[in-house]
């Protein structure tokens, strides 16, 4: 019947508006209007419904809960529960009946309301709300672009995580199109991501918004983080929020672990491959209050076989042993404080080099280079401890304001060996993060403002023996004869030392403006003060527009800084001969981000369908500039002179032709050049372009999986090897290459084993290394990696879950 | 080319685990049955669906929160319906007939108990 009146008042309207309006009649239309506004309230009035959300407490009572979001499932209509826990909330033609309720700290549900219900009566119980997600939710995506964010972000759920091996965090982005993952050189089995066309030290990667891989830990840090602790990784491109410091230039890429009070009691894993890697992951999860729970989750990882399959003589994976504690304490009381403590310890030791290098004769002696007797490796060994305790205190009332205080704390130390050369360096960091955040008119106006401040103390240093060989002192009419190549006469020691302590502390406000989720701005700006820097300010600005239903439009703008760590950022360059060489004065690194997305949901042949489109645009103010093509015997490390940018623009498309079988194809070309010395040159080691497209089909309840991804990758350039002899230049560019996984799941009551293989093409890149066959040798190099080193790998393992 | 070769066949070999794993599915004979349930909230979907998912016999499975009704469609040579009825039982929900196991009904989350504040329609 309500229905029938909004009909016959949309007819009156039209009536009279093409009556009066049209014949631009001198009629007083504003009390027309008023009329019309008030009868069509009115009709719409019994189109609301109203209730009251409340809570029972253990003795029965009733209370009322304020701040609860009530609104209509898969909508953004919507509206908040007032001081006495009631609401009033219009329907939504077209006929949508189910209602969420959600509020922090309490178990969000759907209710479902008949057409002649116009008052509720809901009732919540406690819990966490990201428990309720998991249990209410028939099939949630595996990975999904999120609508609601104003920031571009993809969600990386667990679902997605398990369709490929994903041992660790840098294997957990195979099948992701935006982030790309890489061996950074041949020997160490160190992985690099890149994101928008820059290395992952531009992106700030945290866990649980805690800073994680930073300062020392960048070269194996994704090593750090095993893939079953993982509940879900978010990817967000482009500049991102004030409220973690200003260190985030390309993106930000945070990791949630699993939580004890919504994680399995028992969790196993064991995995092995064909190169005889095993991997052991056990974790349990303790409630032992309603509001504590406990648990501690332990990581091991062994591989000691040796292999050559590309015959260069060395080993194509360093041996690694890796032994990975954390051990969290939760505490929850909804609605008013949570506390998150955790602590984490690592062990990991690789060794790589020539497969006939022996450890235990070790020693940084230059005897046996001349007559190859010496071989060549590397060690790494590292210690890690991490804590962080997380606060957050909810205050009641109608702004639900919270406060949160975020403390973390890191000791590294990590001892290494190239060859001969030796590396140091022990990292202490501090990190403090204060969070005041609050809500107004619904959510209409939000503000979050605090302080953080961060000390960083190195202690590092690099010990380098450069070797000089006899053909290095003949004049250049002499030809040399192999003698006179190959025989060391001079080597010369040099330390260079990078101590250094830093410590910022500033201040930040951010603002959100959020008009009924069409229009949505965040404003926020940060201001801090670093003892090497100075004072440096940081704006940001996002937006989000609901240009039609299904069509979302982003843009971004912000500056971000870091400071260079350019031992640890660029230990691939320490597997080589080449001469370090640092200008004076070289500053911290300051950038702009651009960034523009379209995201468009539809639907197809009525399936669910999804396209983005975005680019993005860094632009560097200051930069260190790592050099690798000048000359190769050295890499020179100097601030940029000229421009430095990466432009990037990625198309993608996701559908589900059934409801068990999604495809996901993207695209994305990066443009990416920096200033050397003054000639602009595209950025060494940078792809291109870059094609993927994934395959995911399951059976019902997903009891069979089958996942298959191909990753195309274009040529990007190689390092410039023109001044070396004719016989160890590398071509100039890389090939266009194809990497295919796939893997098969068969999940069962309390267990599941999966099958799969890696680079199933078995693509290698010949000749990683350069001048392989004597690594004590001036053109020595093996940073210059742009393809795998392992070819083909099939793998297997077992997950058991006892909830 | 070598490559598209590989590329070909690792297709056909995936379009050969889907019809595999469909025609694994496939079998000759099936019954369908509905049992009235004790379920509560949207929770308990997910709960016996993917409870009574790895049951022996049972090919789909379907809850309707409102009515309560779980639609099963089993195989007959493999399962009974009492033994379906048990299943669910052992889950914590009350089948037809057949009350809640105890043990199970106790581990339910607040919201899946009986009674638990009902559903508003």
């Amino acid at each position: 019947m309500n229905v029938c009146i909004t009909r016959v008042v949309i007819h009156l309207i039209k009536i009279i508006v093409n009556d009066q309006f049209m014949n631009n009649s001198s009629i007083n239309k504003i009390p027309l209007i008023f009329f019309l506004m008030l009868l069509f309230t009115w009709t719409a009035s019994s189109q609301n419904i109203s209730g009251n959300v409340f809570e029972k407490s253990g003795s029965g009572k009733q209370g009322a809960l304020t701040g609860v979001n009530v609104y209509w499932a898969g909508t953004t209509t919507g509206t908040v529960t007032d001081e006495n826990g009631k609401f009033r909330l219009a329907r939504v033609q077209g006929g949508n009946s189910k209602l969420v309720v959600s509020l922090l700290g309490y178990r969000r549900d759907t209710i479902q309301v008949l057409k002649d219900k116009s008052k509720l009566n809901i009732e919540m119980f406690p819990g966490d709300r990201q428990l309720s997600e998991v249990e209410i939710k028939a099939r949630q995506d595996n990975s999904f672009v999120s609508k609601m964010k104003t920031q571009a972000t993809t969600v990386i759920n667990i679902g997605e995580l398990q369709r490929a091996a994903c041992c660790n965090l840098a294997e957990s982005f195979e099948t992701n199109a935006s982030v790309d993952v890489s061996y950074s050189d041949a020997v160490s089995g160190a992985r690099q991501i890149q994101l928008l066309g820059l290395s992952g030290i531009y992106s700030q990667i945290m866990a649980e918004n805690v800073p994680l891989i930073r300062g020392l830990a960048t070269p194996y840090g994704l090593n750090y983080v095993p893939g079953p602790w993982m509940e879900s990784i978010q990817v967000a491109k482009g500049t991102s929020s004030v409220v973690q410091g200003y260190e985030s230039i390309t993106g930000q890429i945070n990791v949630e672990y699993k939580k004890p009070e919504n994680a399995e009691k028992l969790y196993l894993n064991v995995y092995g491959n064909s190169n005889l890697r095993f991997e052991a992951n056990a974790s349990s999860a303790i409630k032992i209050t309603d509001k504590l729970s406990t648990s501690l989750l332990v990581h091991a990882d062994d591989f000691r076989y040796k292999f050559d399959r590309n015959g260069d003589g060395f080993m194509d994976l360093p041996k690694l042993t890796n032994i990975n504690l954390f051990n969290r304490w939760d505490f929850i009381n909804p609605g008013k404080w949570v506390s998150r403590l955790g602590v984490k310890y690592l062990y990991e030791d690789r060794n790589g080099g020539q497969m006939d290098f022996d450890k235990s004769s070790w020693n940084t002696d230059t005897t046996g280079i001349t007559n190859d007797t010496k071989k060549y490796g590397i060690g790494i060994r590292t210690n890690r401890f991490e804590a962080f305790w997380k606060n957050g205190v909810f205050f009641k009332g109608s702004a639900q304001s919270s406060l949160g205080l975020i403390l973390s704390f890191i000791n590294h130390q990590q001892d290494a060996f190239y060859g001969i050369n030796l590396y140091h360096g022990h990292e202490q960091n501090f990190n403090a993060n204060l969070i005041y955040t609050a809500q107004f008119d619904g959510e209409k106006h939000k503000i979050s403002a605090g302080a953080s401040g961060f000390t960083d103390n190195y202690s590092e240093n690099y010990v380098q023996t450069r070797l000089a060989y006899r053909y290095q002192y003949l004049p250049d009419t002499v030809t040399p004869t192999y003698a006179d190549k190959f025989t060391l006469v001079n080597d010369s020691v040099y330390t260079y030392v990078m101590d250094r302590r830093e410590w910022a502390a500033g201040g930040f406000f951010e603002y959100t403006f959020n008009l009924k989720d069409k229009f949505t701005l965040i404003a926020g700006a940060r201001g801090d003060y670093n003892n090497r820097w100075g004072f440096l300010f940081t704006p940001r600005l996002h937006l989000r527009v609901t240009l039609a239903k299904g069509l979302a439009l982003r843009g971004s703008v912000g500056k971000g800084y870091r400071s260079p760590n350019l031992l640890a950022e660029n230990s691939p360059m320490l597997i080589s001969q080449r001469v370090l060489n640092f200008a004076p004065g070289l500053t911290n690194e300051e950038a702009w981000n651009f960034g523009l997305s379209l995201t468009w949901d539809f639907n197809l042949f009525s399936r669910k369908a999804e396209f983005t489109v975005d680019g993005y645009r860094t632009s560097f103010v200051k930069q260190t500039v790592v050099d690798q093509d000048s000359l190769p015997t050295a890499v020179f490390f100097y601030n940029l002179n000229g421009q430095s940018y990466a432009n990037v623009v990625q198309a993608q498309f996701s559908f589900q032709p059934l409801k068990q079988f999604t495809v996901l194809a993207a695209f994305r070309y990066n443009d990416v050049k920096v200033t050397e010395g003054n000639r602009l040159v595209q950025k060494a080691l940078v792809n291109q372009y870059k094609a993927l497209l994934t395959l995911s089909y399951a059976t019902r309840f997903d009891k069979w999986k089958f996942d298959l991804t191909g990753q195309l990758n274009g040529p990007s350039r190689i390092p410039d090897t023109r001044k070396m002899p004719a016989v160890l230049q590398l071509p100039e560019k890389s090939p266009v290459w194809f990497n295919l996984l796939a893997q098969i799941t068969k999940k069962f009551r309390n267990f599941e084993i999966y099958v799969g293989g890696e680079n199933l093409l078995n693509v290698r890149q010949d000749n990683p290394i350069v001048e392989y066959f004597k690594p004590y040798h001036t053109h020595f190099d093996a940073s210059m990696a742009w393809g795998p080193v392992v070819g083909i790998t099939g793998y297997a393992g077992i997950r058991l879950t006892i909830k | 080319m070598k490559t598209k070769n590989v590329i070909l066949g690792s297709m056909v070999l995936f379009a050969l685990m889907l019809v595999s794993a469909a025609a694994f599915s496939q079998d000759k004979k099936e019954a369908t049955i509905k049992i009235k349930t004790s379920a509560v909230c949207d929770m308990c979907k997910d709960r016996i669906e993917q409870g009574m998912a790895y049951e022996k016999g049972v090919k789909n499975i379907v809850l309707d929160v409102d009515t309560k009704i779980v639609t099963i469609t089993y195989n007959p040579s493999k399962t009974t319906p009492d033994e379906l009825r048990k299943a669910i039982s052992k889950l914590g929900y009350d089948a037809d007939n057949v009350l809640a196991d105890k043990a199970a009904y106790n581990k339910l989350p607040a919201c899946c108990k009986k009674d638990a504040a009902p559903k508003k329609k």
